[in-house]
């Protein structure tokens, strides 16, 4: 068992900067998610990581370990790959078995390892075949089992979910998070999907543009994003922005609504709030957005309602039962302490002054 | 059936009678009797099964000897051009350098030099280096015919292999050779074998440099060419009857890889 660290890793493809010095600190036995649209960088730093491309400058340490040039096999790590990687010409038994057989195990401990690792992603009864009879699921257990057969110290995923179909993923999902809670392996997952972050991580390190803009215990991304995008990228649907400029004597107006607020840096500011957490009130008052109501799309769950506020998009989620109609005006009331400010010019959260 | 495909009947059709036609003569005359080979109107079907011609050829001076020649001069060819071919190919396939393409065409290039144009000059230091009239000259010029395709055949097998699996293998501990010989090389082998048996027949057929470059030592080709001319007509048929069989029998075993011969990797 180890923790992770990366420090200042910079990544230069040609003239394009893929990575602007970026740190990372995973503890022993955490999980953490990094979580970023494609081009982020994140799938380049976790191949750093793993040694299978060299870093411009910047240090990574397993453990008390700097194995920032060390080839992969000596990294104490095992990956697994988005499009599986399993060996197509070993059978299942061979698979899970091959870094085994690298370490130079010995019979008896092959068979013990793997079969228990087969064991823990429930293919046992699929250890003679080859990876052409199995399904997209069956291979990517293999793929998970051959990586936890070497019981390494760090176990890092790529998008390991993403191929499969979606009902598929959220079984797979909830079953990995059960298994690493159980073998309590360091782990680096990465992926696009907020859901999985959300759900697995014990840390999300959120990626945008070649740099870490958060990095923070799931719920306090969510609730806390430390940028625009972050509140954006993360939820569904994302986080509403309304844009505002001071009214006199301070304050903010929206939606009819005064609100207190940070100053503005550049004079405009972004109002930022959950769909959730807009309650939608029967009768207009003070302190309630006016919103006007554009779609109205019952999910089942809640109904969700695109409006305009002040002109400008939004959504909220209502209770399922309301009768709401299109081009109706609503009145909003914001949960408490759920109000965000971002600074549009830099994209970052201004926290209001206690 | 439509017009569009009994055109295409009748064109596999004629392929196939102006391939096989010729083949079939040469066969029916290398095992008929000897004045079956003169008689004219010729019988198109084979008259009195006889080995006679094909003992009497066997029996020819310098026809074994050619015969071992041949194969060894084309073993030679198949190895080296493997060799030198797979790692070039794979270097391709995986890495990116300034002047890849340049280089990927330079390659095809060496196809461009007519022998002939280099046959003095290739004699001349063969001579100097003492490479001249023994196998291993031969074999290193045949490996020189075959080496831009082992190239691109090998490079674009390699290129079918997902990088993933030899990087899965790396982080599971193998190290870059380690990776090549447990994931790579058994998933290119049936590719790798055709190429090397595409080699081979590469050197099994060719008569030029083999001609030019070798006095005694002749390879099989070599020899015929070289005594065809004062033959009689049924040892010529027996002739290019051996010299035809070593080919259709490889492209026959191979015929299930060709596809990865051309480009299409086989998986």
């Amino acid at each position: 068992m180890a923790g992770i660290r990366a420090e200042n890793i910079r990544k230069i493809f040609g003239t394009y900067e893929a990575l602007k010095s970026v740190s990372l600190e995973v503890a022993d036995r955490e999980f953490t998610v990094l979580l970023g649209p494609s081009g982020c960088g994140k799938t380049t730093l976790l191949r750093i990581i793993a040694g299978l491309e060299t870093q411009t400058s910047g240090e990574i340490r397993i453990g008390d370990r700097n194995v920032s040039g060390l080839p992969p096999r000596r990294r104490g790590i095992a990956m697994v790959f988005q499009n599986y990687a399993v060996f197509p010409h070993l059978t299942v038994f061979e698979n899970v078995a091959f870094g085994l057989r690298m370490k130079r195990a010995t019979a008896d401990e092959i068979d013990r390892k793997v079969r228990r690792a087969a064991a823990m992603m429930h293919i046992e009864q699929l250890l003679e075949r080859y990876p052409s009879q199995l399904s997209g699921g069956q291979r990517q257990r293999v793929a998970v089992a051959r990586a936890l057969a070497v019981e390494p110290e760090v176990l890092l995923m790529d998008e390991p979910l993403s191929n499969l179909d979606a009902l598929l993923r959220m079984e797979m999902r909830a079953e990995l998070k059960g298994l690493l809670q159980e073998t309590r392996t360091t782990t680096i997952y990465v992926t696009h999907d907020q859901v999985e972050a959300m759900s697995l991580a014990d840390r999300i390190a959120v990626m945008h543009g070649g740099r870490i803009v958060q990095y923070d215990r799931p719920i306090r991304v969510y609730q806390d994003p430390a940028t625009a995008f972050c509140g954006g990228f993360i939820g569904s649907p994302p986080m509403n922005f309304i844009r505002t400029q001071p009214v006199e004597g301070g304050g903010y107006r929206i939606g009819g609504a005064a609100f207190p607020g940070p100053a503005a840096p550049a004079g405009e500011i972004l109002f930022g709030i959950r769909p959730e957490d807009l309650i939608v009130e029967p009768e207009s008052g003070p302190g309630l957005i006016d919103a006007e109501v554009g779609v109205v799309e019952p999910l089942g769950p809640h109904l969700l309602l695109t409006v305009r506020i002040d002109g400008q998009p939004a959504r909220v989620t209502a209770a399922p039962d309301l009768d709401i109609r299109v081009g109706e005006t609503i009145h909003l009331r914001p949960g408490p302490g759920r109000i965000r400010w971002f600074d549009p010019a830099t994209d970052q959260a201004i926290r209001e002054p206690a | 059936m439509t017009i569009q495909r009994w055109l295409i009947l009748a064109a596999v059709l004629v392929l196939c009678l102006w391939v096989l036609l010729p083949i079939y003569l040469i066969v029916v005359s290398a095992f008929g009797p000897r004045d079956a080979v003169f008689a004219w109107p010729k019988s198109f079907w084979p008259v009195d099964f006889t080995t006679e011609t094909v003992a009497f050829f066997f029996g020819a001076q310098g026809v074994l000897s050619g015969l071992l020649n041949s194969i060894l001069v084309a073993l030679m060819t198949m190895v080296m051009a493997i060799a030198l071919g797979a790692p070039a190919g794979y270097a391709l396939a995986r890495f990116a350098f300034p002047g890849k393409n340049v280089y990927r065409l330079l390659v095809l290039m060496t196809r461009a030099f007519p022998i002939p144009v280099l046959a003095v000059p290739l004699t001349v230091r063969f001579i100097e280096f003492g490479l001249y009239d023994t196998l291993l000259g031969v074999a290193l010029v045949h490996t020189a015919l075959a080496l831009p395709f082992a190239v691109l055949i090998t490079s674009s097998l390699f290129l079918g292999i997902p990088r993933e699996l030899e990087e899965a293998a790396w982080t599971l501990g193998c190290t870059r050779l380690q990776a090549f010989r447990r994931v790579v090389m058994p998933l290119a082998m049936p590719g790798l074998a055709a190429t090397a048996i595409f080699a081979f027949i590469v050197s099994w057929n060719e008569v030029f440099a083999a001609t030019i470059l070798s006095l005694e030592n002749r390879t099989l080709t070599a020899f015929l060419i070289s005594v065809l001319g004062e033959s009689p007509l049924y040892f010529k048929f027996a002739g290019g009857f051996f010299l035809i069989v070593p080919a259709l029998v490889f492209i026959f075993a191979i015929r299930k890889y060709l596809f990865s011969l051309w480009g299409i990797a086989s998986r």
